[in-house]
């Protein structure tokens, strides 16, 4: 496998392909706060990545910069989002909503506020279909009550016509995703959108999702916040800490050996041993929590155990430590 | 040891406006909990936990069944209104942000219990100061509003807050699930702390399994407004015997991609309405086992081992197909392996390590 995070431009090259990408919120009076720091990120065919950062890592604001919808005040400020080789920051705005819901769908957390509450969810489910695959009436009703059935919603005739208060929420939830998946999209975004759902449900949809890709040669993006659920589920993983991608790996190479101390960090987060928790520095700052210029340093060295004098003279780079394993770290861990 | 909490036989409907149907959101569910000990009541949502945490606090009046605090029955009447039951027991929220007043200083949020108690102004201050110590945040947040706080941070103040009465029980209803990992980790740990030190007993309602598996000396899995399954935590994790816990069980996942538990129950569908409940295993609709039995009778509750109660007709083929396994004390051996490596290795000393010339020449390609 070749180093699939940092090589542009092959004939067959994966399906998305993000290449420094900076984003920043503006607000007045005060310098912009960068979300985005130079991202670097390919999905292959056929592939699923998880991304996994915590509240406020910019793991939304990717979701959204890819889907060419930053909220304002949030602007891009450089890089680029290829979408199958299309620079997707380039594209005309006409052309990227007819390549959203077509080609690139995304799936969002809290369904019942994505669905209209004042339409049948078969009808919204099918208006897509209209829209984009220029479906008749009759035509987009079965490509919805078909999507319904993959997406194991029981009894799908009833829910057609159900509005969304009356499902509950894994219902609503598959819902969305049916929505997502009605026109075969090559690329899905999941943006914590099994996070709400209880654990039970949470496994039936991740199985049809894993399903639903592989059988439609799809790729997708998982966005998480729970590392648990990334290692089952994703093929891939990047970490996302502070706007900036500080690790990317299969995921056999990232839980055995994992080379950011914040990787390590966030796995022993789950585990139950206070000890492994403190040598990890859980939660702490260092003594280089205010040393050096933002931008020019690493942003994990705040926190960060293994953190030395020049982590905060330099911003690390990405760089392969070995195929398909990227870190941001000067001293990454040894094992 | 002595028992502070009991719970026999509590029912709690609630009435729908405009029909003659009830939510059964609590349907005979039985436990006590000791001094020191940790009960967890897990489910999903709507499975009741939180209603029973309610009944317990005495904010809802059961509809059938007992609480009682020391042996003394709570009622509508009597209370943790009542003044010699005030602040006896406590509450630790779910969602740190919205329980917490947005335009009190956080000083004046966690001293609010002590007034109600009628503790005279010169007391409180001290007190509010070794508590805000105690959940280990600065006294000078004290002064800050709730705005100005992290997620954890807010939930550390919501647990000072439940702690400075020094109550005999505290029910935690979900109080991790609204944090991110590392804020998580923190807060169980600090439950931990306070607990070793103070022999509160805590009734922790929640769907994060692993949370549980670290703090609870015992665990009630719910469904429905019952405990199907319930016993020393050790055990039931490793030893689950209800299809649900089994099912619920395998859905927990955990950061190491080849430990999943080696035998799973895969549930179908979701749990129902709570609205006109069948006489018979509610589970039977979702459950791989479920035979004509159980569509139409109620099994009962049998003590398969010391303190494990199970509510299932099948629990014996259950047993049968179950190989015994915790997958948390797997991660927890896998992490050891993975994490315990020396952190502060014998490259620390010299300040132009490999790692740095490495990287050096990778940029210069």
């Amino acid at each position: 496998m070749s180093n699939r995070g940092l090589e542009p431009e092959r004939v067959s090259g994966p399906i998305l392909q993000i290449e420094d990408l900076w984003v920043s919120y503006r607000s007045y009076g005060a310098a912009p706060r960068l979300a985005l720091r130079g991202v670097d990120l390919a999905v292959e065919r056929g592939e699923i990545v998880g991304l996994v950062g915590e509240s406020g890592a910019g793991k939304t604001t990717l979701a959204r910069s890819i889907m060419g919808v930053v909220p304002p005040p949030g602007a891009l400020e450089g890089g680029r989002v290829c979408f199958d080789g299309r620079d997707l920051t380039k594209v005309p705005r006409e052309d990227l909503r007819k390549l959203r819901g077509r080609e690139l769908a995304m799936v969002v957390p809290n369904p019942r506020g994505e669905l209209n509450p004042l339409t049948r969810v078969g009808h919204q489910v099918a208006n897509i279909a209209r829209v984009h695959l220029g479906l008749s009436k009759a035509q987009a009703k079965e490509a919805a009550l078909e999507i319904f059935k993959a997406v194991s919603i029981p009894d799908p005739e009833r829910r057609y016509r159900a509005y969304p208060h009356e499902l509950s929420g894994g219902m609503a939830q598959r819902v969305v995703i049916a929505m997502a998946l009605v026109c075969s999209p090559r690329f899905v975004i999941s943006d914590d959108a099994t996070s709400g759902l209880d654990v039970t449900v949470q496994a039936q949809v991740l199985e049809l999702l894993r399903a639903l890709v592989r059988d439609k040669g799809s790729a997708m993006l998982y966005i998480t916040r729970d590392i648990g659920v990334a290692a089952h589920f994703c093929d891939r993983i990047a970490i996302l800490y502070e706007g900036e991608v500080v690790e990317a790996a299969d995921k056999s190479m990232l839980f055995t050996d994992p080379k950011h101390p914040y990787t390590n960090m966030l796995m022993a987060a789950f585990a139950q041993n206070p000890d492994l928790r403190r040598r990890w520095h859980l939660g702490r700052p260092t003594r280089f929590a205010e040393a050096g210029r933002p931008g020019q340093r690493c942003s994990y060295a705040g926190r960060c155990v293994k953190a030395r004098p020049s982590c905060v003279e330099v911003r690390p780079e990405l760089r392969a430590l070995r195929p398909d394993h990227l870190v941001r770290c000067l001293y990454p861990v040894e094992r | 040891m002595e028992t502070v909490l009991e719970v026999a036989g509590l029912y709690k409907s609630f009435s729908l406006p405009g029909s003659r149907r009830k939510v059964q959101a609590v349907n005979g569910v039985s436990f006590t909990l000791k001094r020191g000990e940790t009960l967890a009541l897990v489910g999903e949502s709507g499975s009741g936990k939180t209603t029973v945490g309610r009944c317990v606090l005495g904010l809802e009046e059961p509809t059938r069944g007992r609480v009682l605090f020391r042996g003394e029955e709570l009622s509508r009447r009597n209370n943790v209104r009542r003044p010699h039951l005030r602040g006896r027991i406590q509450l630790v929220f779910q969602e740190p942000a919205e329980s917490l007043d947005p335009r009190m200083r956080i000083g004046a949020s966690i001293e609010e219990p002590l007034k109600a108690l009628g503790m005279p102004a010169s007391e409180r201050a001290g007190r509010v100061e070794a508590v805000i110590r105690r959940v280990n945040l600065p006294a000078a947040v004290l002064d800050h509003y709730r705005t100005s706080l992290s997620a954890g941070q807010q939930q550390r103040v919501g647990i000072a807050r439940a702690i400075v009465t020094d109550p005999a029980v505290v029910v935690l209803d979900e109080p991790t699930s609204a944090l991110d990992p590392t804020a998580r980790a923190e807060i169980i740990d600090l439950l931990l702390e306070i607990q070793k030190a103070t022999d509160t007993s805590y009734l922790l309602i929640s769907h994060d399994l692993s949370a549980v598996h670290y703090i609870s000396h015992r665990i009630a899995v719910m469904y429905l407004g019952m405990i199907v399954e319930q016993g020393p935590a050790a055990e039931v994790f490793r030893r689950p015997r209800h299809p649900y816990t089994v099912g619920l069980l395998s859905s927990v996942l955990l950061p190491d991609p080849e430990i999943r538990r080696p035998t799973t129950v895969s549930l179908k569908g979701e749990i129902p309405s709570p609205i006109d409940l069948p006489k018979a295993c509610f589970l039977a609709g979702r459950c791989p086992f479920a035979t004509e039995i159980c569509r139409r009778s109620m099994p009962p509750s049998e003590e398969i081992a010391p303190g494990h109660l199970v509510h299932c007709y099948h629990h014996e083929q259950v047993a049968q197909i179950d190989q015994p396994s915790d997958t948390f004390a797997e991660f927890q051996a896998s992490a050891e392996r993975v994490l315990g490596v020396d952190v502060l290795g014998a490259d620390m000393d010299e300040e132009t390590p490999r790692g740095r010339r490495r990287w050096a020449s990778s940029t210069a390609k």
